[in-house]
């Protein structure tokens, strides 16, 4: 585990070979979501805190991910769900708390972010040691289906197949931690199904801890041992998804759970009622309008 | 072929889905619910609909393959093109043999024809063009290395921006021609002045597309680069300069286009061999197929220059998209 705190990154212990050390917060822990046990940690979080412009987009945040957990963080747009996850992957260090991550970790983003210029399979092993980045790279190609596709240039694949390029890059580093950033929004209905299955596989085969950020309850009840939901700039939901796998979209056992999830995100599922715009929610702020957040008023 | 009837009152839905040979047949079962069953998105959208009458509203046939007037063309647009080009030429031909243009005024085609052949044969427009084109071919050498160094420079440190970047954006104001009166007095009138003046004129355009380039590099290919953990020696190999290298081609064909125009300049004030010294003796004594063999000459090298710069640009982006 690494320490990524504002100021300094530290390794202080292996990944998953000794439980990691509680690391002693630089500013006051808020309150841990559940007791602190010394079960093994993939991510742990603690009071992270990020402000953009004087407006608080995360507020004493706090974590836990297990090593080989699926986890789903769900929000409205613009609640801070991406801003916490590349506090996590290392893209952002204006936060205040304490974050604690695997050292190997990967990152698919909403869009594939190929490099245009390099053919697939150099995408795929970008940064790797050239000794065993092109053995590693067919085969992390092959897991996805594409290493025909291996000399091509990234502008000859669909968008379905770039995001799987994306993945096939982000599995061959060995992660403990994946962290999918929307990776399935750009795609079109048909193919995220297909998307939906072989992420799946790739996690029972190489097991890492992943947090998957979407606004897609069903994809979230669908892939997830664990959804949260990211309000507020805080976790103000935490369930586990009990049933067993591989589920379905609209499994029966979810019903109610799909419901908790979306009136927790403001949403009316039935026709007849009104928009959610029109719900009185006080502690969901709309972020289109700062105005109405006490903190950003002059 | 695909036949279709829609009815004047049907809402009609075409699905379709690529083959995904690599989703195997043991995840059938999550697929074989249409995600059209899904509870939310059945919601019954809108008012109910009022029926119009069961009428065929008026209908016209498309045009296609073998209808289209766009596309049964005379004759190809590049013939179209030939063919106005021949015609100017022969007009200007007829006017020469009628008379109508002086000869001291401007010879006509077939003139300027034999004339270069002559040139041709004497072995004059060979010699002449070897030397114009080494000095060309001297300026870039040097001009090309130099723009790009000092764009690395620039592109690659915070330091580096700010020593070179804003020397050079005043400089660049500086019309290259300008300077040749300094550049005599530096160094004489022989062929360091010719080269030098390509030289600066070439690594402009090389160090301003190219240093933008990087500026306006992608930031999230910098990310990315981060993400993945590249080295920064990898950083600059892998992204910065593969990502500069669209930007330093369209300097490159600028600085080609400029190399010729500066030769032309340098060839015209004091030139003791090289196209521009033909066409300056040949002004003397009226000798204007002299000089057409001249520009003809200049706008063979212009183009062949610029044809090699795209054929360059084609094999290097290869790799854009809607190349």
């Amino acid at each position: 585990m690494i320490a990524v705190t504002p100021t300094a990154t530290t390794q202080t212990v292996p990944p998953q070979t000794v439980p990691p050390q509680t690391v002693p917060p630089q500013t006051p822990i808020s309150q841990a979501t559940r007791p602190r046990s010394a079960r093994p940690l993939a991510v742990s979080a603690r009071g992270v805190t990020r402000t953009f412009g004087g407006r608080e987009v995360l507020r004493g945040l706090d974590l836990d991910l297990g090593p080989g957990e699926f986890v789903a963080l769900l929000g409205r747009s613009g609640s801070g769900k991406s801003t916490f996850l590349r506090a996590l992957a290392g893209l952002d260090d204006g936060f205040d708390g304490v974050i604690e991550v695997p050292v190997q970790r990967s990152v698919v983003f909403q869009d594939a972010r190929l490099l245009p210029w390099a053919t697939v399979i150099d995408n795929v092993v970008l940064g790797l040691p050239p000794l065993e980045a092109p053995l590693a790279g067919l085969a992390a190609l092959a897991e996805v289906g594409l290493e025909d596709h291996a000399r091509d240039w990234p502008k000859t694949l669909s968008g379905g197949e770039a995001q799987r390029v994306a993945l096939a890059r982000a599995l061959v580093r060995s992660p403990d931690l994946l962290l999918l950033d929307e990776p399935f929004g750009a795609l079109d209905a048909l193919t995220r199904i297909r998307m939906h299955v072989l992420v799946q596989r790739l996690w029972n085969r190489h097991q890492p801890a992943v947090l998957l950020v979407t606004h897609d309850v069903d994809e979230a009840l669908l892939l997830a041992d664990r959804v949260l939901v990211l309000t507020d700039g805080t976790i103000s939901l935490d369930v586990a998804v009990d049933a067993d796998r591989p589920r379905r979209v609209g499994d029966p056992r979810l019903v109610d759970l799909r419901s908790q999830l979306l009136s927790e995100l403001g949403v009316d599922e039935t026709a007849e009622g009104r928009s959610p715009a029109d719900l009185p929610h006080p502690q969901l702020p709309n972020e289109h309008l700062p105005n109405q957040q006490g903190d950003t008023q002059p | 072929m695909t036949d279709l009837d829609v009815s004047g009152t049907t809402f009609g839905v075409i699905v379709g889905s690529e083959p995904a040979p690599w989703a195997g047949p043991d995840e059938a079962p999550l697929e074989s619910r249409p995600a059209g069953t899904d509870s939310a998105t059945a919601a019954i959208v809108g008012p109910t609909r009022v029926a119009p009458p069961l009428m065929t509203p008026p209908l016209m046939t498309l045009p296609n393959r073998a209808t289209s007037r766009t596309r049964s063309r005379r004759l190809p647009r590049s013939l179209e093109r030939l063919a106005g080009v021949v015609a100017l030429f022969l007009a200007w031909e007829l006017a020469s043999r009628a008379g109508w243009i002086s000869p001291d005024i401007l010879a006509g085609p077939s003139t300027v024809l034999t004339a270069g052949a002559d040139l041709v044969r004497s072995g004059v427009l060979i010699e002449s063009l070897w030397a114009s084109l080494q000095r060309v071919l001297w300026g870039m050498a040097i001009g090309i290395p130099l723009g790009t160094a000092l764009a690395l420079a620039s592109g690659l440190s915070r330091l580096g921006d700010n020593l070179v970047d804003a020397n050079i954006q005043m400089l660049r104001f500086v019309p290259i021609i300008a300077l040749q009166p300094l550049l005599v007095v530096w160094l004489g009138v022989g062929e360091t002045v010719k080269v030098s003046l390509i030289v600066l004129g070439v690594a402009f355009p090389i160090y301003v597309n190219t240093s933008s380039a990087m500026k306006s590099l992608d930031p999230r290919y910098l990310e990315l680069a981060e993400v993945v953990g590249l080295k920064r020696f990898q950083l600059i190999r892998r992204v910065v300069l593969p990502g500069a290298l669209a930007g330093f081609l369209v300097g490159l064909r600028l600085a080609t286009a400029i190399a010729w125009l500066l030769l032309v300049f340098a060839e015209q004030i004091n030139a003791t061999s090289g196209i521009g010294y033909l066409m300056t003796r040949a002004q003397l004594f009226f000798q204007t197929d002299l000089i057409v063999v001249g520009l003809i000459t200049y706008a063979a090298l212009g183009l062949l220059s610029d044809g090699l710069v795209r054929t360059l640009e084609r094999v290097l982006l290869r790799w854009q998209p809607g190349r």
